[in-house]
């Protein structure tokens, strides 16, 4: 009786804060904020679609499995109640944004949730054509199969996005299941997935060698708790020729032969033609955003980019949506560049994000905008340069689909030798006309942190500011956000000898 | 047992230095998955590379940082000051991201006049068994072509027949295991093991089959309590199986990197030495790296602890090594499905946290009621 009188008496102590919270996400408290009815326009044009795709899910899960199957199924996968954030995630990162810029960050959201439902409707509805994908493997193939991918990281990936503590309990349980704590937490989240049995099945798994150690050891353990077989591809250290190229491609061909067999899907070539050429305009598209980037101040920044390549371009290569998305950011960035209207309105400092973003504190830029003008032009993970697929015949096709993987960023970057780390963010700091270096330190990314006293030293000596941005890839607890501000503030005020920096908008 | 002991004291022991004088060629490497046959050609000399007494990592942290396996910090510590300066080459595998990146810091802090990344495959097929016999094709060719020697297909047989010799007396004193009161305890044969793999195989052969002697000429090694198998990355320190075995267990088989199942097991030749030392490198090393390989290795281990009559296994990992700390979640529950009593042990490279050691070893053997 004690307990539940605290409990109420707790409820309506928080209500206050709880209706501020409201407000500040709602399309009012955004009017409020911005001032502009036509920012709150384009605010509110995305909050009803996201909202719209949201409902469209549940429906449809109602109407196709009823009340009771549809209660189930989220029981089975609890996570996807966490895309109910969905609005809070467009608020906090579309917070002091403006005109194209704010709807460019408003449309990566939208985007997102629109393929996402896509994704969970294969899984709910067509399980028996769903591939456990892991991220480094080209799911080019499998859609051209007739496969329905599912990268098994995605969620260690998108569940912090939306609640910084989304994927607390996937890593805590693959620490109690035996996974050594000190590994990547973003292998930890997806492990723990696995072994609270949320992961979906699927009826088959691809995986590889890469990007880490510990990634690539998990799918023993994957394949153990999903029942499931697997074929794994493996990448050579040496990756930049035409030797590795061909003993890949080979791979490549064994696993088609490994998933006609073991799945109901069969490949298509000319499928795969028609995904590859989507893929081409997609990379032609991006490049012209990448020149328009060039130009100081930018015309967009941030998520824009990175949160656009990190989700389109690995998980829906030539979707339709991708390909809108990336249209409608290029006629926005073009819009800002005749203008003359830059992303970010005090435009300081350009910096360029090496190593994976922050997935549980995504909001950090936008937070840095504000504060110093600090404008994330590009990141490791969209520097992605490589030629376009060459698609007349089935091997040219698979040749361009490994080098993409081969030369791609966690490959590239998080395996040897040096050059490959060091000279892709010195000619990325060049290339864009940059101010800073910013490195995404993750404790867990032992790869990456064995690099930093030889970049240190390297940018020292070329006079290229560094920050070194200790934190943990999936887990808040490690560096909090207090404590990640804080090196940001200290390297402002220390390295950049910023003039009386401003406090910190939340 | 002396004479071994004082060998592993330093990175380059006596005979190491009496084998350079000699002219020998030292090629240091770090990794299983180099054939030692391979670099025992003609004049060169394999050296598995250890940082004994290391006492602190304080440069090397600066690079690595303090995330790196300690294995791999004590040898850019090492290196760093100068401890393998007779050392003339390097062959690196990427065999993880700690040796891909000890590779990197090398070659900016200390570069050695002579390195090399064998690209050792993660799987094992037809077509990554074609790959790499051509990378240890290019590896001859370099070799070859730096040090002026003789990598020849017969040189090449040479030393294969040379390491199958070595192979064979150092299993025939790990057979001696098998018995029911083994004459020989865990702690005696690591020593042996590692100072074979740090010293010329030439010069330490006669003392090690003194040694046979009178290893056979005994009845046992003493009294123990249970009967253990050592398992895990690099091991390299002696004490840390003396100190499992003063506890009542005794180490009577050792499946880890620098151990002997199945590291010394003799190249089976097929005409072609390099084809046979290309297939011989993925049937000695059973490691996690490995890709599709872990059925595998839980076969060897079921069967090694039939064949030894293996009571318990201690499975000992360095922190920070993803590849067993990983792996080991998958392992430990097949083997206890098996129903094989498993005790998982994180440690650092070099001997430190007895007590706990001790308390932790104590309390695995109480467990299985021995």
């Amino acid at each position: 009786m004690k307990d539940a009188f605290e409990n109420v008496k707790h409820f309506f102590i928080g209500l206050p804060e709880h209706a501020k919270f409201f407000f500040n996400n709602s399309i009012l408290g955004f009017l409020l904020e911005t001032k502009s009815l036509r920012d709150a326009l384009i605010y509110a044009k995305y909050w009803a679609f996201i909202w719209g795709n949201i409902f469209k899910f549940v429906g449809t899960l109602l109407f196709k499995r009823g009340p009771v199957g549809a209660v189930r199924e989220l029981r089975q996968y609890p996570w996807v109640l966490q895309a109910l954030k969905a609005t809070q995630l467009l608020r906090r990162i579309t917070k002091g944004r403006k005109g194209a810029y704010l709807e460019s960050s408003a449309l990566v959201i939208h985007a997102i949730a629109v393929l996402l439902v896509e994704k969970l409707d294969e899984i709910f509805y067509q399980p028996e054509r769903l591939l456990i994908n892991e991220d480094l493997v080209p799911p080019e193939i499998a859609m051209a199969m007739g496969l329905n991918v599912w990268l098994a990281e995605s969620m260690g990936i998108l569940l912090p996005f939306l609640d910084p503590e989304a994927c607390l309990d996937f890593i805590d349980e693959a620490e109690n299941a035996g996974m050594n704590p000190d590994s990547c937490s973003f292998v930890k989240a997806t492990v723990g997935m696995t072994a609270k049995q949320q992961q979906p099945k699927g009826c088959a798994i691809v995986s590889s060698n890469m990007p880490c150690d510990a990634g690539m050891t998990s799918y023993s353990y994957i394949q153990q708790q999903l029942d499931v077989p697997i074929y794994r591809v493996d990448v050579p250290y040496h990756f930049y020729n035409e030797r590795a190229e061909k003993l890949f491609v080979e791979d490549l061909k064994e696993m088609i032969a490994f998933l006609e067999k073991h799945t109901p899907g069969r490949m298509d070539w000319e499928r795969l033609r028609e995904i590859c050429e989507k893929l081409n305009y997609m990379m032609e598209l991006e490049l012209e955003l990448w020149d328009m980037m060039r130009v100081s101040p930018a015309p967009l920044a941030s998520e824009a980019v990175w949160l656009s390549h990190l989700m389109l371009f690995n998980w829906f290569p030539g979707h339709k949506v991708s390909i809108r998305h990336y249209e409608r950011l290029v006629e926005l960035a073009r819009k800002n560049m005749t203008e003359k209207i830059p992303a970010v309105e005090n435009e300081k400092y350009r910096a360029v994000l090496w190593n994976p973003p922050f997935p549980h504190f995504v909001d950090i830029f936008n937070q840095m905008e504000r504060a110093h003008g600090i404008t994330l032009i590009m990141d490791s993970m969209t520097f992605n340069r490589h030629e376009l697929i060459d698609t007349s015949t089935p091997e040219t096709m698979l040749r361009g689909l490994s080098q993409i993987i081969m030369q791609g960023p966690m490959v590239r970057h998080t395996r040897g030798p040096a050059e490959n780390y060091l000279d892709d963010i010195f000619r990325c700091y060049k290339q864009f006309d940059l101010d800073m270096v910013w490195i995404a330190n993750h404790v867990g990314c032992k790869s990456a942190q064995a690099m930093n006293g030889i970049l240190r030293e390297k940018c020292r000596e070329m006079k290229i500011p560094l920050l070194i941005l200790d934190y943990d890839l999936v887990d808040p607890r490690i560096v909090s956000h207090e404590g990640m501000l804080s090196q940001v503030e200290d390297f402002m005020e220390n390295v950049m000898k910023a003039k009386q920096p401003q406090p910190m908008m939340q | 047992m002396k004479l071994f002991q004082e060998l592993l004291e330093n990175p380059q022991n006596q005979l190491f230095e009496q084998a350079v004088a000699d002219g020998r060629i030292p090629i240091g490497y770090s990794c299983s998955f180099v054939p030692e046959a391979f670099l025992m050609a003609d004049k060169l000399m394999p050296v598995r590379l250890h940082a004994p007494g290391v006492a602190g990592t304080e440069t090397a942290d600066i690079y690595l940082s303090n995330f790196i396996c300690t294995y791999t910090r004590s040898l850019l510590e090492f290196a760093i000051d100068d401890r393998f300066d007779l050392i003339q080459g390097w062959v690196f595998v990427p065999s993880c991201a700690h040796m891909q990146r000890l590779y990197d810091n090398l070659e900016y802090l200390n570069k050695p006049k002579f390195s090399h990344v064998l690209d050792v495959p993660r799987k094992v097929t037809d077509a990554t068994i074609a790959w790499q016999i051509e990378e240890l094709t290019m590896l001859a060719d370099k070799l070859s072509a730096h040090f002026d020697v003789d990598m020849s297909d017969a040189s090449l047989m040479t030393a294969i027949d040379e390491w199958n010799n070595f192979a064979a007396v150092i299993q025939s004193i790990g057979e001696l295991r098998k018995k029911s009161a083994p004459p020989i305890t865990g702690t005696e044969f690591h020593t042996l093991l590692m100072a074979a793999l740090v010293s010329p195989k030439n010069m330490i052969l006669p003392k090690i089959l003194d040694f046979q002697q009178a290893v056979e000429k005994r009845d046992n090694a003493g009294e123990f309590r249970a009967r253990l198998m050592v398992m895990g990355s690099h091991l390299h320190d002696p004490d840390f199986i003396k100190i499992i075995e003063s506890q009542g267990g005794l180490v009577v088989a050792d499946l880890f990197c620098s151990g002997s199942i199945p590291g010394f097991k003799t190249v089976e030749l097929n005409g072609n030495p390099i084809k046979s030392l290309a297939e011989h490198s993925f049937k000695k090393t059973l490691c996690p790296r490995m890709m599709e390989d872990f059925d595998r290795r839980l076969k060897t281990i079921i069967d090694t602890v039939k064949e030894y009559k293996v009571d318990g296994v201690v499975i000992e990992i360095i922190k920070f090594c993803d590849l067993w700390g990983v792996d080991s979640m998958s392992m430990v529950s097949a083997l206890r499905k098996e129903g094989i009593p498993v005790l998982k042990l994180e440690r650092e490279y070099s001997m430190g946290g007895e007590g706990q050691l001790r308390t932790r070893v104590q309390a695995f053997i109480e467990s299985m009621g021995k």
